[in-house]
């Protein structure tokens, strides 16, 4: 338990006049305001992905509307485009999602397509550039990320010697997708030490 | 008679006090060459996530304060940090510095979000009335000592680690000076220095809107 503090005891008496007010006014203020609350590690670790991959609800509005648009466009295509060549077709992308680089890979992008599903196997093709290699035996994992946290795993890959080589991979969403999925990309950390780090997110859309 | 410095550890327990980490080095104290709260606020707006980094750093606590007080349950009260950073994300480019301080803008922006999730966890209190009136402070109060807390942690942000750590330190460690220079092995007058440098430079930040 807190013991009463008075100033003179924390600063000795040597201040006085408006500066010792001043000081008297912090003081009081602090012992008012008590001490700052102690963070759960979530919350020590920084802002998490959810809270930047929400839009307002005006954007979001629109930006649904316009998907809508251009899936009833698209289907309408890949109608006709399968009546004319019936027998034979090739694979379309289902979502599309460009990644950026996060503060620790500033310089990597990458682009998602994620391929129609069999049963509930999504196939995926992923694209990146710019990922530093690793050391031998350490993975970059492609994650599934569900209200804000990565929630499946999609599988691993290693990036070429020379980060600017592209590399291409592809992996596998084993589960039932919903509306509002995405995809992360993060560096395995190294113990408690250094716990691993996202390098991928998704890049913001711009309206 | 005097003590010497192994007595003095025998004679006082001294209680160990949960601190942030302090660098060993003395640090140039951030606020002269750092960005404004508002500088920061229109980076976010842009979607600069650096920006919105630095931004979480400088206010987490507060908001958690703020919704740890409103909402009385640190599950629910994390679930609103969550919610009110991402309605700074959401809105930052609405901020207008004209119209007033970034401090107060996202002290407002924070506690709409506790609010929102308040509502959303319905009513707690049990339907029959107290027969005696309450001794809790009221709303008006509580909005009150709401705004100190805000402005008090979110200041303690921009003290040098060192000026915090012996803060933290004097006002709720439980220690005595003595006891803080014995746990930071400084002598007492340094400490005593220390603090009302610190608490200058808090008179300062409190005096001015944040």
């Amino acid at each position: 338990m807190n013991r009463d503090r008075n100033l003179d005891e924390l600063i000795g008496a040597d201040t006085t006049g408006a500066e010792r007010e001043r000081l008297q006014r912090a003081h009081d203020m602090l012992l008012e305001a008590g001490p700052p609350p102690e963070l759960s590690p979530k919350l020590e670790e920084g802002p998490t992905l959810g809270m930047t991959l929400q839009r307002r609800r005006a954007v979001k509005r629109r930006a649904m509307l316009l998907l809508a648009a251009t899936l009833a466009i698209v289907g309408v295509f890949l109608a006709g485009y399968a009546v004319a060549n019936r027998g034979g077709s090739s694979p379309s992308a289902v979502k599309s999602l460009a990644l950026e680089g996060t503060v620790v890979a500033p310089n990597a992008q990458a682009t998602l397509e994620v391929w129609q599903s069999n049963a509930d196997n999504w196939p995926m093709t992923l694209t990146a550039v710019g990922l530093p290699p690793l050391p031998e035996h350490r993975y970059y994992e492609v994650y599934l990320v569900r209200h804000g946290k990565p929630w499946g795993a999609c599988g691993a890959f290693r990036a070429p010697e020379n980060p600017q080589q592209p590399v291409t991979v592809t992996l596998t969403a084993p589960y039932t997708l919903r509306k509002g999925d995405s995809w992360v990309v993060t560096r395995p950390g190294t113990g408690a030490a250094e716990p691993g780090k996202t390098v991928l997110r998704p890049a913001p859309v711009t309206a | 008679m005097r003590k010497d410095k192994g007595d003095m550890e025998l004679a006082i327990e001294v209680p160990q006090p949960r601190l942030r980490a302090v660098p060993s080095e003395p640090v140039q104290h951030p606020v002269d060459d750092s960005p404004s709260d508002a500088q920061l606020l229109a980076r976010v707006g842009e979607r600069d996530r650096e920006a919105f980094e630095i931004l979480y750093g400088r206010y987490v606590r507060p908001v958690f304060g703020l919704a740890l007080r409103r909402l009385g349950d640190r599950g629910h009260a994390e679930d609103a940090v969550q919610e009110a950073f991402a309605a700074i994300w959401r809105s930052a480019s609405t901020y207008r510095p004209e119209r007033g301080a970034a401090g107060g803008w996202l002290y407002t922006v924070a506690r709409n979000a506790i609010v929102d999730r308040l509502r959303r966890m319905g009513p707690t209190v049990d339907a029959e009335l107290p027969e005696l009136a309450s001794v809790e402070p009221g709303p008006a109060q509580r909005a009150e000592d709401s705004d100190v807390a805000w402005r008090v942690h979110r200041a303690l942000e921009d003290l040098q680690p060192r000026e915090r750590e012996v803060i933290e330190l004097a006002y709720w460690s439980g220690m005595s000076q003595s006891e803080v220079a014995q746990y930071l092995h400084l002598p007492l007058g340094t400490v005593k220095t220390r603090t009302r440098s610190a608490l200058a430079r808090l008179a300062s930040m409190l005096e001015g809107e944040l």
